[in-house]
């Protein structure tokens, strides 16, 4: 079926001045018989936007076109009925910006851009989105110390219904057994009483959250918008929400394995924790005259937590605080690797320097002897010139943190009944670009269990993955995706006939979407799907696609180019470029004027993971004669919005590389980089370099067959 | 390996002294960084900040370092937490005074505003018990003549031997504290005893080549230098006026080249003086100021002045010249008597303390 299409080529922004656009029109109108095909000296003004406008009213076409400036930018500015497939071409960031104005390949790089905006807008259907027949409202809280407490009392506030569960017998966690808390704001030289009580007080007076205490979880399944939960107390309660709030806390580092530091040999050898509980059941106890602190005991340690747990050091100044407090006779020696003290709590550290009898320095504890019912402590490496000895009468680990087990969670989904983790077992959420965010869509975490942190901390982190997963509610209940790709309405969508039930995508797809039967045919859930079309790229047998975006869309756009022949010497080289970092930086590139090479075509990609092997051999098989892959950084400390699509892309690549061998193809012939949005510099040399590269291999020998 | 056990007390009269929260400093090493007289090896102040706040008496008393500084206030300036290394510096030095001073009761008497006036009746009563012992307590009459109010005999005899005694004091002290410094560095050996170390190092303490390190403050490197150099010519005149009363014809004339080099002197300490005086009132934010300094600086000052205006009066033959003539006596005694206790004895303790550091190779 012939579609009516229409394109629009504006002359603005030096397109005009660079481009025949008289010839792009005569090539849309004559070659891809396109209905409406007009030019504008400014698209994105008002008269430009009304003559798009009046044509869809009056021309009654499909889709259209808009060959100008970058899809990434004035998207406030074209926006259209949602009926029609609007399809951007990038003219201005990736062709004239980044070219030789007026030249020939210039002009070729244009017209294969129409060609491949045409080709998709063909190939592609208008949105509709998916939206579950009931949505829960509802948000469910795991943990009841004081960032489950705050989130509750914040989703409330909001006018949301909260259900709040603690396994304990009572609200509070942690915080319960301290004595003090340190000061997160003036006054910095008073230490605060717990603000638990407080807050467990506050959380009776709303009526929408309803508090679960001796409580665990049996099981969690569904998605956003209809979790369903099981929750048992004795008997089973059945509650449906829309989105979770995990905040499951942590465990002191176990001191059982800090022998070296005192702990277990001698009695008065206690950790940080211990010495609060046992201050906060006796205050009024008779503490003795010199105690030494050891700071990072099992922290900042590649034999024990090989990470700062951040409230050690000031949980340390509280302590020296009190101890003064209690006891103006004692002295407190407080051995350290740093003192990390961030933002204003340096404030608090200054107030309890200006003690007397609290001594601070850097230093490694190196032996402890008892002598006289005192433990005598050696320390070396310290800022006193030498070494030292100090006889002490009690000795206090400031231990760190470690993260809750998230298993209790008990979720259904086939990749696990926890959350995923990061390298140091807290659950992974990638703070700096989504922050709370979880590898499962609709599930926050919030507090100890996300990353070592102190109260002040905890508050803000409650707050903000409350919002988050409020945010996840009105989201799916537009049918949206909420993160990364926020307000993406597309799903995807299988075509079951054609499955094999290979289980790839249910493997491969970072975020559990997939469910599956028993005989492993994949079952999605739309709602927890994050879009990246990473299932597109794993499926074989070709049957997952969005409405804008699939197998097929992806290869009209590969066979719209135009290929020259060999003998022309002008090569094509296929880039797919992922849409998070790698296309604005090419963006970027352009609009500073950076120069690369016009023989490449660049079709944006969801995530490298979503790159399906058949556009690598249609590419191939085309003429192309090389393919680049540019996406975001993998590893330990990746950058890929998806977690693991560029490390799918690696480990897809060593596949391809064998059909390259079956093909007779040189393995030059594929390749991939990574870059950071901020490596836009980095462009025209991985453009440049790879294209000469390209240049000494030599033709494509299936250009012309 | 050093055994703590901290000095409260020490730790509290240091920050009294400073008025410095010493215990907030933390340790950056910002101070040690810009100072430009700190050596490579263990750089002061920063150690010496931690030693202050760890009450660590032994090691601040027994140390080159504190002595090495000359006090230019580059590190207070520069420190991120306000502690003042340069205050407790001069602090610590202070304490310093007092711990080798002998008798301690000078010190005190010297170092404490309240007991100023039995500073100032000190050197008062000496030099009337002398007059009265000499029996000339009276104006003479006739042109002004200082040997007839105070005979040159006992004028010599009597300042020679308080001179003998302060300075003796001062060395005992001296000794102290170079034993003191063998005993804090026993792995650094001195290749010389002190008196050898002191005649190896003349050339730098005559140059005032440290000083010219010194960043900050160009102008306390000329005014050290004249007040430094005008005071050891008024000793060398004073000196040779001890004999020449014995030998020659006494007053000297005023073109007798000793009586110029002593006015060329006087002239040098009042500029000298005037602008130490200047800085210290201008600067006020980089150094604390404290008696101490203002005392020593004060008192000298009044002695060269009143030396000047003494000799006028000779000449001019003014009515109140024997007045005049038994305050600047006053001064000089003042001076010479507490020497070793005042801010004056940092000529001494310096000189040592880097005749030691040079001795051990501490550059």
């Amino acid at each position: 079926m012939d579609k009516k299409l229409a394109v629009y080529i504006c002359s603005g922004c030096g397109i005009g001045d660079s481009l025949n656009v008289d010839k792009l029109l005569q090539l849309s109108s004559d070659e891809q018989k396109v209905t409406v095909c007009r030019k504008h000296k400014a698209l994105c003004s008002v008269d430009g936007y009304n003559t798009i406008l009046k044509d869809i009213e009056t021309e009654k076409f499909h889709g259209l076109a808009i060959a100008a400036c970058s899809p990434r930018v004035k998207t406030e500015v074209f926006d259209f009925p949602k009926n029609i497939i609007a399809e951007r071409i990038n003219l201005r960031e990736q062709v004239v910006w980044c070219s030789e104005p007026g030249d020939e390949d210039t002009q070729m790089l244009a017209e294969d851009y129409l060609r491949m905006g045409i080709a998709k807008i063909k190939n592609i259907s208008a949105i509709k989105p998916y939206i579950a027949d009931s949505i829960s409202s509802d948000i469910l809280v795991i943990g009841g110390g004081i960032t489950g407490i705050t989130a509750a009392i914040e989703g409330a506030k909001a006018g949301y219904n909260i259900y709040l569960v603690e396994k304990e017998k009572e609200l509070g966690g942690k915080l319960n057994s301290f004595y003090k808390q340190y000061p997160a704001n003036e006054p910095f030289n008073i230490l605060i009483d717990p603000i638990i009580s407080d807050r467990i007080k506050e959380i009776n007076s709303y009526k929408n959250i309803k508090v679960y205490t001796s409580t665990t979880i049996k099981e969690i399944s569904g998605q956003p918008g209809n979790f369903d939960v099981i929750l048992l107390n004795g008997k089973e309660v059945k509650i449906q929400v829309g989105s979770i709030v995990t905040s499951m806390g942590w465990e002191p580092y176990d001191a059982n394995k800090l022998s070296h530091l005192g702990y277990g040999k001698y009695e008065n050898v206690v950790t940080n924790i211990e010495f609060e509980t046992l201050i906060k059941s006796n205050p009024d106890i008779q503490l003795p005259k010199n105690i030494l602190f050891i700071q990072c005991a099992g922290s900042r340690d590649k034999d024990h937590l090989p990470y700062c747990s951040d409230y050690c050091c000031s949980t340390t100044l509280k302590h020296a605080k009190y101890i003064r407090e209690l006891n103006p006779e004692s002295s407190v020696f407080v051995i350290y690797k740093d003192i990390r003290t961030p933002g204003l709590s340096e404030e608090f550290y200054k107030e309890v320097q200006k003690d007397n009898q609290v001594f601070f320095t850097k230093g490694t504890v190196s032996d402890i002897t008892p002598e006289n019912n005192q433990l005598k402590v050696t320390v070396k490496e310290t800022l006193l010139g030498d070494d030292i000895s100090v006889k002490v009468d009690m000795i206090v680990l400031a231990t760190g943190m470690t993260p809750a087990g998230t298993e209790d969670m008990n979720l259904t989904y086939r990749l696990g009944k926890g959350l995923p983790k990061l390298k140091y077992n807290f659950s992974d959420s990638h703070f700096i670009c989504f922050p709370y965010e979880t590898r499962r869509t609709g599930i926050y975490a919030a507090g100890a269990v996300r990353a070592p942190m102190d109260v002040a901390s905890c508050l803000e982190d409650a707050s903000g993955a409350m919002l988050k997963a409020i945010q996840c509610i009105e989201a799916t209940k537009r049918g949206e995706s909420v993160h990364p790709r926020a307000g993406d309405k597309t799903y995807p969508e299988l075509y079951m006939d054609r499955c094999t039930d290979c289980k790839r995508c249910t493997e491969e797809c970072p975020f559990g979407t997939y469910d599956e039967t028993e005989k492993g045919t994949p079952l999605v859930n739309p709602s927890r799907c994050r879009r990246c079309g990473i299932c597109l790229g794993s499926c074989p047998e070709r049957v997952i696609s969005f409405s804008d975006y699939s197998i097929n869309s992806v290869s009209a756009m590969i066979k719209a180019v135009e290929i020259p022949d060999e003998f022309e010497e002008k090569p094509r080289i296929l880039v797919f470029v992922c849409e998070n970092d790698a296309y604005p930086a090419l963006d970027m590139a352009g609009s500073k004027g950076l120069k690369y090479s016009p023989y490449v075509r660049i079709i944006p990609v969801r995530c490298l993971g979503s790159v399906n092997k058949v556009w690598i051999s249609d590419a191939l098989s085309c003429g192309y004669d090389g393919i680049l892959q540019i996406g975001c950084k993998p590893g330990d400390d990746y950058q890929c919005h998806f977690i693991h699509g560029s490390e799918l892309t690696q480990t897809r690549g060593e596949n391809i590389q064998e059909t390259l061998t079956t093909m007779m193809l040189e393995p030059e012939r594929i390749k991939t980089e990574f870059i950071e949005i901020t490596d836009y510099y980095r462009i025209p040399d991985i453009i440049n370099s790879y294209v000469e590269t390209i240049e000494d291999i030599g033709p494509n020998p299936f250009k012309d067959m | 390996m050093i055994d703590i056990s901290p000095d409260i007390e020490f730790k509290k009269e240091l920050k009294r002294l400073s008025k410095s929260s010493l215990n907030e400093c933390m340790q950056c090493g910002t101070c040690s960084v810009v100072c430009t007289l700190a050596p490579e090896e263990r750089p002061f102040p920063r150690k010496e900040m931690i030693w202050a706040g760890w009450g660590m008496k032994d090691n601040l008393i027994a140390n080159t370092d504190i002595w090495l500084c000359h006090q230019c206030g580059d590190c207070s300036t520069h420190c991120p937490r306000n502690v003042k290394p340069a205050d407790v510096f001069s602090a610590i030095r202070q304490i310093s005074y007092q711990h080798y001073a002998c008798p301690k009761i000078l010190r005190k008497i010297v170092n404490r505003p309240a007991l100023l006036p039995v500073a100032i009746l000190i050197p008062v009563i000496i030099i009337a018990g002398i007059l009265l012992l000499a029996g000339t307590f009276r104006i003479p009459d006739g042109p002004v003549n200082y040997s007839k109010f105070f005979p040159h005999a006992w004028l010599n005899s009597s300042f020679s031997l308080i001179t003998f005694l302060s300075y003796s004091f001062a060395i005992s002290g001296l000794v102290k504290f170079w034993n003191d410094l063998k005993r804090s560095r026993p792995e650094a050996k001195p290749k010389n005893g002190l008196l050898i170390s002191l005649f190896k190092n003349r050339s730098g303490i005559l140059s005032h080549s440290k000083f010219g390190k010194c960043n900050t403050q160009k102008s306390r490197k000329i005014s050290h230098f004249l007040v430094f150099y005008g005071f050891i010519m008024l000793l060398v005149v004073t000196a040779f006026a001890i004999i020449a009363a014995i030998t020659h014809n006494y007053p000297l004339a005023f073109t007798n080249p000793f009586k110029i080099l002593g006015n060329v002197a006087a002239v040098m300490l009042v500029i000298g003086l005037s602008i130490m005086i200047l800085n210290r009132l201008i600067n006020k934010n980089s150094i604390n100021s404290t008696y101490t300094d203002w005392s020593f600086l004060i008192s000298l000052f009044i002695l060269s002045v009143s030396g000047v205006v003494v000799e006028a009066a000779r000449f001019l033959n003014w009515q109140s010249a024997y007045h005049l003539y038994f305050f600047h006596l006053v001064c000089v005694w003042y001076v010479i008597i507490y020497l070793p206790y005042s801010k004056f004895g940092h000529l001494v303790y310096r000189t040592v303390a880097i005749a030691f550091a040079n001795s051990i190779g501490r550059k």
